[in-house]
């Protein structure tokens, strides 16, 4: 059936010659409504009696594409043709046009005028879309034939100049806050300083919907100051950051790896310290809902260390401080007086005052953990509702609620800043314009990522001037910085245009390049290959690709691209019932999403074969992970890479990130996993559901008994108009219901054993998550498809449509000959002609 | 109206060969914001102060001789007699409830129920997992009309850190207990407990209220704008018409920004009172309040919003107050069993209160607002969503209604338990942004002669 279409009615009358008609009626109000009628004017006379009063001869508006399409490519003429005459003009004909699309012998036109419409049969031949369930359908032998006929067909047609696009695109949050770091050395908190991105198709990076409103130009204002302040050690006010844990968090093992062996609970917090000079870090501890300090029943040992050297331990609690309560807090049962108070106020104290040198340290505070009583990790069954939030939990671990860092209180005199990364050179009274000429020039090249012109130049001495005569030599370059951080050639990549479609100038291909693979400025190496021109060379270009990939700053891939591919980014916003899954925790959300990235970073670091995210036997977990996934004999809090024994865990399909944003708070829902599958691995997204549809499923099933999501999921697929849509989504996602809405494994759901089998239309059967693996396997180019049209997507930042088809076969085919190596389809993109050159602007 | 006399001329007026303000039409932004573009009478301005855990009722209540149920010969009981100075200006309200529709009466719905009438909803996942829900409260209602003539539609502020996130009080979400504001059912607003935070939304990150130092800034920006502005047209010369639409919107941005800081710099005259920008949180409680109060009559008297509710403690505190003397958790004993000593330092942080309160009062009574003081153009609600702790009673809950919107000097206790919903539809009314309902609302209470 067309998509969207509902079938109101359907007739089955027998033809002459042994055949069949399929008549469907559609309902009106579908966004596409066809009358689907095999050619034979009696009948079609007959229907038209009967329906044309309904008025359903609409042919979909949704299509506005020309219906004739050309012919079959003549390569395997006899055999295409006969395939298409036998499954596909039964309603692609030019008295139906389903789809709006036709393809028998009225209209003939070569390929090459309506690459669209053959674009679109290749896709959905590929995908399995059509021929539509429940219609006949041919081999897939005979199916790959033909794909493979019409593809060359349409590669040879390709249009050589690309498809012309925005060139003016501004950098997103994360781009800002990066260009800032490489370019001052400066690690700012881009969240805090600037609003969110609009995104689209997944990705917040698209040139399109990146626009600027007088909020967000305040902002960059704003931005401008703080930054240019800090880079200079201008910041000499006090100010205070305040890091704050949750009450969600474990405290009882060692958090973080920048905190010693031996300690538990507690947080390191990254922290930009603006000049020398004297500093406060405060701490406040875990209460219960009372205000009461958790923990406080036996001695701990609280350390506050500074880039992991201790500044001070305090002591807290122990039975010197009165007695509490003989059982937790139950609202009228007190401890006496003594400890009363001290319930309350032990971390009042807990301030420590110390000097720093300017720049990014790492502030710990952490407990000492007494070996004789604690186990790390979970022991009891979690309290969770009141018990959790009343009770003081006297002979537990106390934790840690906020970490306040408040400074400088006393800026170091002989503070120099001389060791800002910004001053190049220190200049003495009659060498200062100079000097500043210098810094900006330098500082302009990495900020406009191209040598300034001698007019930018003077715009910001001019601001120089002005600071200057305000203040001293570095009050002077932080207003030019000021400057420089506002104008359009900083915060937009701005292509030139010059004429029609050319190869784009060198410098622009550096900053391409770079924000592709770093989200950030380009380096002075790729800025001085550039102004030599050396990046036409393919050699150099390869070259470079290798090393920027090798560069920590190709995190950035995994930070931006797998985060937004593989919709991960949500797993720090999904908020699981606590009461269902009472063992979520802070801690399990970090460890999840930690392990998707260190996977996809050792992907793209060993540059393994993105089939590596299908079928991966290994993956990275700590102890809390490893529990939730029953990996025995893995322990402590750090990450390491395991051999996966299960076969049903292998690959990103059996990671909790990835389970966990495609399920509900409360329940699974193979609906949304295979919605996932279907966008993000497929390269076939459904269509959303009609306006008035009720998406909620009933919790019962017959007899009143609890129903499994799978049950609940039946019903509503016994509607043949449902089925249509759902027929080719929910079979991926039942094949993944052993993983429950956390990501752990089960076997039964509402005490009925997990059913994990489902039938693709095409009659593919896939057993539980090895099946499905083994499907996606099979499916392997068009996943390797998929990825590279949405890396090229991100790397380009422009919506990509069927007239990059060829440039990513092109890309596909050459990673196939390499084992479909990471590197390769980066590289790959970076040849393609869509990145190498560019249009001017329609 | 009010003409520009001593005010720089704008730049682009000039260029524009008009020599003074005379030939321009009256724009709002240039017209300051203590000039009568309101009427002076109005009262245009909302506040309520909230206090947890209820009152000792035996040392709030007024003493009276008369039958009632309006007195205005009554004497100012121990918690309140702070506010005494101030007699002609409030209207003590007894009586009223938020007893109705089913729910505990739990710390929860005290807070809750305060502003909006309805109870909270226990923590249940519907498919969208968001189990959170009240209704929007009366704050919030007045915000949505006063937001077009203010910076900020409406200010939440607090004096605990904030935390969403976890169970409180008889399993609810500590959602309910940490916030009496609701944009709309599902979204709770988190009450800004950080002084510089709540500084910078309100001033800028200028660091300074002071006229001369801010003018300074906003003239630095000006320049960078200038100069970019400058800097576009050469850019935009060599982009196709599609690309030149993302800088025109950039154009535009930068346009629409230099308009508004012309008019930030007209008001920048305002004679505000120099306040620094606040480094952090103050270390002690009293500290902290008074800086909270002082940034909230600097915004009002700067105009940039015209409502703003502040917590002086979370529902359910268990803050001790050494600084009175009383080193007990608040919480606990507000479960005083009528246990004298138990009793006696309840009423004494009550009291407490009510003075930093009277220290707000004072403040706004000091400052001259159009042909009065803020006071006098001001709803100002103090009180709790329960009344004695101990039980956490629902009924007669300690509410005192100060400034200009109703006739001062009287102590009303309400016959028949009206619902504290209809003394919000009261107040919406005077501030001239009426609604027909508000949670449990069943009409209006009429204050000027009950």
């Amino acid at each position: 059936m067309p998509e969207n279409g509902i079938p109101l009615v359907r007739i089955v009358l027998p033809l002459r010659d042994g055949g069949h008609y399929h008549t469907t009626a559609f309902r009106a109000g579908t966004r596409r409504e066809t009358l689907v009628l095999r050619s034979g004017r009696l009948l079609t006379a007959l229907c038209a009696l009967i329906f044309a009063g309904a008025g359903y001869w609409r042919v979909s508006a949704a299509s506005p594409q020309t219906a004739s399409v050309g012919p079959i490519p003549s390569t395997q003429s006899s055999a295409a043709t006969a395939l298409v005459d036998r499954y596909c003009i039964t309603c692609h004909n030019a008295r139906v046009r389903a789809g709006g699309l036709l393809l028998d012998d009225a209209s003939r036109a070569p390929v090459a005028a309506n690459v669209q419409a053959w674009e679109k049969v290749v896709r959905k031949l590929r995908t399995g879309m059509m021929p539509p369930a429940g219609m006949p359908r041919p081999d897939a032998a005979t199916i790959s034939a033909v794909v493979a006929a019409l593809e060359t067909e349409l590669d040879g047609a390709a249009n050589a100049s690309p498809p012309g696009g925005p060139m003016v695109h501004r950098l997103n949050r994360a781009e800002y806050q990066n260009a800032i770091r490489d370019l001052l050395g400066v690690e700012i908190d881009g969240r805090a300083m600037l609003p969110g991105d609009s995104s689209d198709q997944g990705f917040d990076n698209l040139a399109e919907v990146l626009s600027v409103s007088p909020a967000l130009l305040d902002r960059y204002l704003s931005a401008a100051r703080k930054i240019s302040r800090l880079a200079v050690g201008a910041q000499t006010t006090p100010d205070s950051a305040t890091y704050q844990l949750g009450k969600n968090w474990d405290q009882n093992a060692r958090m973080s790896e920048e905190l010693p062996f031996g300690s538990s609970g507690g947080v390191a917090v990254s922290h930009e310290f603006p000049v020398d000079g004297e500093y406060t870090v405060r701490v406040r501890l875990q209460t219960n809902i009372y205000d009461y300090i958790l923990g406080l029943g036996n001695r701990h040992d609280m350390d506050v260390r500074l880039d992991g050297a201790r500044l001070q331990r305090f002591t807290i609690g122990g039975p010197e401080h009165g007695a509490p309560p003989p059982v937790g807090y139950a609202g009228s049962i007190f401890g006496d007086a003594q400890w009363e108070k001290y319930a309350r106020e032990a971390d009042a104290n807990l301030e420590v005052r110390f000097r720093a040198k300017a720049g990014r340290r790492v502030v710990g505070v952490s407990f000492v953990k007494d070996p004789s009583w604690a186990a790390e990790g979970i022991r009891q069954p979690r309290q969770i509702g009141n018990s959790l939030a009343q009770n003081e939990k006297i002979d537990e671990q106390p934790g840690v609620a906020t970490v306040t860092i408040s400074g400088p209180f006393k800026v170091d005199a002989s503070g120099d800043q001389a060791g800002r990364p910004i001053f190049l050179c220190r200049p003495t009274a009659a060498q200062e314009e100079p000097c500043a000429r210098r810094i900006l020039e330098r500082l302009a090249r990495r900020a406009y990522r191209r040598p300034a012109t001698t007019e930018q130049i003077e715009t910001l001495l001019s601001f120089y001037r002005i600071g200057r005569r305000e203040g001293r030599f570095e009050a002077g370059i932080q207003y030019a910085l000021e400057r420089l951080l506002c104008s359009p050639e900083f915060l937009f990549r701005i292509e030139r245009a010059s004429g029609s479609s050319v190869r784009s100038d060198d410098f622009d291909l550096a900053s391409r390049l770079s924000f592709f693979l770093w989200s950030s400025i380009p380096d002075d190496e790729l800025l001085d290959l550039a102004a030599r021109g050396a990046l036409g060379d393919r050699a150099t270009l390869e070259r470079q690709v290798k090393r920027m990939l090798a560069d920590r700053r190709s995190s950035a891939l995994v930070e931006n691209f797998a985060s937004q591919w593989l919709v991960v980014r949500n797993v720090r916003d999904v908020s699981p019932d606590p009461d269902l899954y009472a063992e979520f925790n802070e801690n399990l959300r970090d460890a999840l999403r930690r392990e998707t990235e260190l996977f996809v970073d050792y992907v793209i670091r060993q540059d393994r074969s993105v089939l590596d995210f299908l079928t991966a036997d290994y993956t990275f977990v700590n102890e809390r992970l490893a529990r939730h996934y029953g990996i025995p004999g893995v322990y402590g809090s750090h990450f390491r890479r395991v051999t996966i024994a299960d076969p049903n865990r292998r690959g990103l399909l059996g990671q909790g990130g990835v389970l966990m944003v495609t399920a509900y708070p409360n329940r699974t829902s193979p609906v949304l996993r295979g919605k996932w599958l279907l966008d993000n691995f497929l390269g076939s997204p459904p269509p959303p559901p009609p306006p008035d549809v009720d998406t909620s499923l009933q919790a019962t099933g017959e007899g009143g008994r609890a129903a499994t999501v799978r049950e609940r999921l039946e019903m509503h697929r016994r509607n043949p108009s449902c089925a249509a849509c759902h027929a080719p989504m929910d079979p991926l996602g039942f094949a993944l219901e052993n993983f429950d809405a956390i990501g752990a494994w089960r076997t039964t759901d509402s005490g009925k054993p997990v059913d994990a089998n489902g039938a693709l239309p095409d009659g593919t059967v896939l057993n539980g998550p090895v099946g499905l693996q083994k499907f996606l396997l099979a499916q392997r180019e068009q996943f390797v498809t998929t990825l590279t049209e949405k890396l090229l997507m991100y790397s380009l930042g422009r919506k990509v449509d069927y007239r990059y088809a060829p440039a990513v076969r092109r890309i596909r085919r050459a990673a196939a000959a390499n084992d479909y190596r990471w590197s390769s389809i980066v590289l790959g993109i970076v040849e393609s002609t869509p990145f190498q050159m560019r249009s001017s602007g329609s | 109206m009010t003409f520009i006399t001593r005010r720089r001329i704008a730049r682009r007026t000039v260029l524009r060969g008009l020599g003074a303000s005379l030939a321009l039409p009256l724009l709002d932004g240039m017209v300051p914001a203590l000039s009568a573009q309101r009427a002076p009478n109005r009262v245009q301005r909302l506040g309520v102060v909230y206090v947890p855990n209820g009152m000792a009722m035996h040392k709030w209540t007024p003493i009276t001789s008369g039958a009632g149920p309006e007195h205005t010969a009554f004497e100012f009981s121990p918690t309140l007699k702070a506010l005494e100075p101030f007699r002609d200006k409030l209207v003590v309200i007894g009586g009223l409830s938020v007893a109705r529709n089913a729910g505990d009466t739990v710390h929860a719905r005290a807070s809750t129920r305060f502003l909006t009438g309805v109870p909270p909803r226990e923590n249940l996942s519907d498919s969208s997992g968001n189990g959170i829900r009240a209704d929007i409260s009366m704050d919030q209602v007045a915000a949505r009309a006063f937001a077009e003539h203010t910076q900020l539609a409406s200010l939440e502020l607090g004096l605990d850190a904030n935390d969403f996130a976890g169970f409180c009080d008889g399993g609810y979400s500590c959602t309910y207990t940490s916030t009496i504001s609701w944009r709309g059912p599902t979204t709770p607003l988190p009450m800004e407990y950080n002084p510089r935070v709540v500084f910078e939304r309100l001033f800028g990150d200028g660091g300074t209220t002071d006229a001369a130092a801010r003018r300074a800034r906003l003239e630095k920006n000006r320049s960078i704008l200038d100069s970019v502005n400058a800097g576009i047209a050469r850019l935009v010369r060599d982009l196709g018409a599609a690309d030149r639409s993302k800088l025109q919107e950039y154009f535009e941005a930068v346009r629409d920004v230099e308009r508004r800081i012309q008019k930030a710099e007209e008001q920048g005259d305002l004679d505000l009172p120099t306040l620094e920008q606040p480094a952090g949180i103050p270390a002690n409680y009293e500290d902290h309040a008074k800086l909270m109060f002082d940034l909230q009559v600097l915004a009002y008297q700067a105009d940039l919003t015209r409502v703003i509710t502040f917590m002086m403690a979370r529902e359910l505190s268990g803050r001790g107050y050494p600084q009175i003397g009383v080193s007990d958790a608040h919480h606990s004993i507000s479960h005083h069993s009528n246990d004298p000593s138990k009793l006696e330092p309840y009423s004494k942080i009550n009291a407490y209160h009510v003075s930093l309160f009277s220290y707000y009062v004072q403040k706004l009574q000091a400052t001259p607002d159009g042909d009065g003081s803020l006071l006098d153009h001001m709803a100002l609600l103090f009180g709790c969503g329960m009344s004695d702790g101990n039980g956490h009673t629902p009924r007669n809950l300690p509410i005192v209604l100060v400034g200009g919107a109703a006739r001062g000097g009287r102590y009303v206790n309400h016959p028949g338990e009206p619902s504290l919903a209809n003394l919000h539809l009261t107040l919406l009314d005077r501030l001239g942004t009426p609604i027909e309902k508000l949670g449990d609302s069943d009409g209006k209470l009429d204050l000027l002669s009950i």
